[in-house]
């Protein structure tokens, strides 16, 4: 099979308008308009395959919702190439259109005024999904995403992850074979997020449905993709499974320590950069090729009364990437 | 009702939402409708005035009750939002989903025209029924051929009026400035399309620059044909003026979305 997505050296460079503050400003900005390019994704490659799911991550402004936006056709590469499901999105039509789903995390569709039923009744129109089917299939993703009493209720009324519920079952009722979501956890509690998570993985396994999601939540990743896309500034960092990751560019492992009476924080900084000391429990970084040497050392020398070794957190390793501390291979 | 071919269905699913968010904001149509009948009240009682016992250009008070009563509701037919929602699209970012359905945006602006025309100009049927149980000036007299002339020349001139503001709407993809350049054109329709007077009151010159633009042909032509005041050759002229400009304004919208879209994209920008 086919990938369902790729990417080919795909750039977008908007050209922004530079404005001089003051009136002085304003009237060069009429005159000769002064131009700024900004490279919002730069020579990015990858390859989905059909049923994947991964996660797209990178900080604020690293440009995942510009990649989204051409995946989706709405946005024109300014060069490279695209194709999704078989399609060049850009001028794709409604054969393309029917084939994905596209929820952004901030303006969306579920009319604000109305409960969510008639937007589902509108989409239910739009992409032309025959009755029986459409009651199978809201019946489901009801369950699914436990929506209960909420689809009569004004879209208004609605808490932030009710309404990202609902956003969801609008734009899967047409059971797309391809989704972008853009943030879906964003602004969510921890119950929602993880309602969210649970829901979309369970709807990739039933429909073997390919994923790509953004977000700048690590647990969304961690918890979904085994795959993660890691963006910044534009460039695609990494591309690969999450544990791979943390092997490839933390240089640390952690050795975490429950001790016995008598060890001080002194006494332990001489085997290691000691990040954290709670009595009876601490956390020691050393080099990983060390973490072995060090152990057996910690033990023979101090009363440990237990002793782990573990990769530095996921947020800490993709923060240091991000800091672009650390090199990373070309993907 | 799922038998209805396609598009009757997406046209039932599209105006029935906008007509049930419409229910939500009816204290505003109110306002728009009050607005919409206040206009010409005024600009009838003036004219009233003006007229006294004799005539203004071949209006006589009855004329102009007419005139004004029929304008009130080709008004209400033909108006068009289209540039505010537009405008509000693509600056929130609204059109991005709509842009990733397949349907065309225009189609959910018809249909919101469509639940918007049937409420606001059904009350006002209903009015101009009520007064001209008092008021014999402004009843019109039986002739369902006009009728039937009147109510093509209304939708035409409603598809030329959706088109004018959909696609000013779609400057918005340009400059912050759409809906001030939609305000302008109404301004001057005040005068060229026979809002605040019939067009035989213009000053010569004036009317003959007006029957060089497509004001005439979006508002007092379906009026006058409703009147009685367009007969002959005028009706001809009238068709044929509605005609060649909503060709031209479905061409520029063709252009100003497939050019707006492709800035929106940045085609190979
Ligand atoms: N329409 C646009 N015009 C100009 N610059 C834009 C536009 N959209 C995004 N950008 C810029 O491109 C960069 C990437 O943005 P974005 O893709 O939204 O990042 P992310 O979704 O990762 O936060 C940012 O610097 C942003 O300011
Ligand atoms: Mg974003």
């Amino acid at each position: 099979m086919p990938p369902a997505i790729t990417a080919d050296r795909l750039s977008k460079t908007f050209k922004v308008k530079v404005r001089d503050p003051g009136l002085k400003g304003a009237l060069r900005a009429l005159l000769k308009p002064r131009y700024r390019d900004v490279h919002a994704v730069r020579d990015v490659t990858f390859a989905i395959e059909p049923g994947e799911i991964v996660g797209f991550l990178g900080p604020n402004g690293a440009g995942k919702t510009t990649t989204l936006k051409m995946l989706a056709g709405l946005l024109y590469p300014t060069s490279g190439r695209v194709a999704v499901a078989g399609f060049a999105p850009w001028g794709g039509g409604p054969a393309f259109k029917r084939r994905i789903a596209l929820v952004l995390g901030n303006r969306q569709q579920l009319v604000w005024d109305l409960p969510p039923e008639e937007t589902f009744q509108l989409n239910r129109a739009i992409y032309d999904i025959a009755e029986p089917d459409y009651r199978e299939r809201l019946a489901e993703l009801v369950a699914l995403l436990d929506l209960g009493d909420l689809l009569q209720k004004p879209v208004r009324q609605l808490s932030l992850g009710e309404r990202m519920k609902c956003e969801l079952a609008a734009a899967l009722l047409h059971r797309p074979p391809i989704l972008f979501l853009d943030e879906p956890t964003l602004g969510l509690d921890v119950t929602a997020q993880e309602a969210i998570r649970r829901f979309l993985t369970q709807y990739r396994e039933r429909y073997g449905a390919t994923v790509l999601l953004t977000s700048h939540y690590m647990q969304d990743v961690t918890a979904l993709a085994s795959r993660v896309l890691i963006i910044n500034r534009g460039r695609l960092l990494y591309d690969g499974a999450l544990a791979a990751l943390v092997a490839r560019i933390s240089r640390t492992k952690r050795i975490e320590l429950v001790l016995a009476d008598g060890v001080t924080r002194e006494v332990l900084a001489g085997f290691g950069d000691v990040k954290e000391f709670r009595f009876p429990n601490a956390v020691l970084e050393v080099p990983r090729e060390d973490a072995a040497t060090t152990s057996a050392r910690l033990l023979a020398a101090l009363p440990v009364a237990d002793l782990s070794i573990e990769d530095p957190p996921i947020e800490d390793v993709i923060r240091a990437a991000f800091a672009g501390g650390i090199e990373l291979d070309e993907p | 009702m799922s038998r209805a071919p396609l598009w009757l269905r997406r046209y039932a699913a599209l105006i029935r939402n906008a007509w049930l968010v419409d229910l939500q904001y009816r204290a505003s149509i109110v306002l728009w409708l009050l607005w919409g009948v206040t206009e010409p009240a005024v600009a009838l009682g003036i004219w009233w005035g003006i007229a006294g016992d004799g005539q203004v250009a071949g209006y006589a008070r009855a004329d102009f009750a007419r005139y004004f009563f029929a304008l009130m509701l080709v008004n209400q037919l033909t108006i068009a939002w289209d540039s505010w929602y537009l405008d509000g699209w693509i600056r929130e970012g609204e059109l991005n989903f709509r842009l990733a359905r397949p349907l065309h945006p225009a189609h959910e602006a018809v249909a919101e025209n469509i639940a918007y025309k049937a409420r606001t100009a059904g009350m006002i049927v209903v009015v101009w029924l009520v007064v001209s149980l008092v008021w014999p000036a402004v009843r019109l007299p039986l002739a369902p051929g006009r009728w039937a002339l009147t109510a093509a020349a209304v939708l035409l001139a409603a598809a030329m009026r959706f088109f004018i503001s959909f696609t000013t709407g779609l400057l918005a993809f340009w400059t912050t400035r759409a809906t001030a350049i939609m305000e302008l054109h109404a301004g001057v329709s005040l005068f060229l399309s026979g809002r605040l007077a019939p067009l035989a009151l213009l000053p010569p010159a004036v009317a003959a620059a007006a029957a060089l633009t497509w004001f005439p042909y979006m508002l007092a032509f379906p009026v006058e044909l409703l009147t009685g005041a367009a007969q002959g050759r005028a009706v001809v002229t009238g068709f044929v003026g509605q005609l060649v400009w909503l060709g031209v304004w479905i061409a520029a919208y063709h252009v100003t979305w497939t050019r707006g879209l492709r800035r929106y994209g940045a085609v190979g920008g």
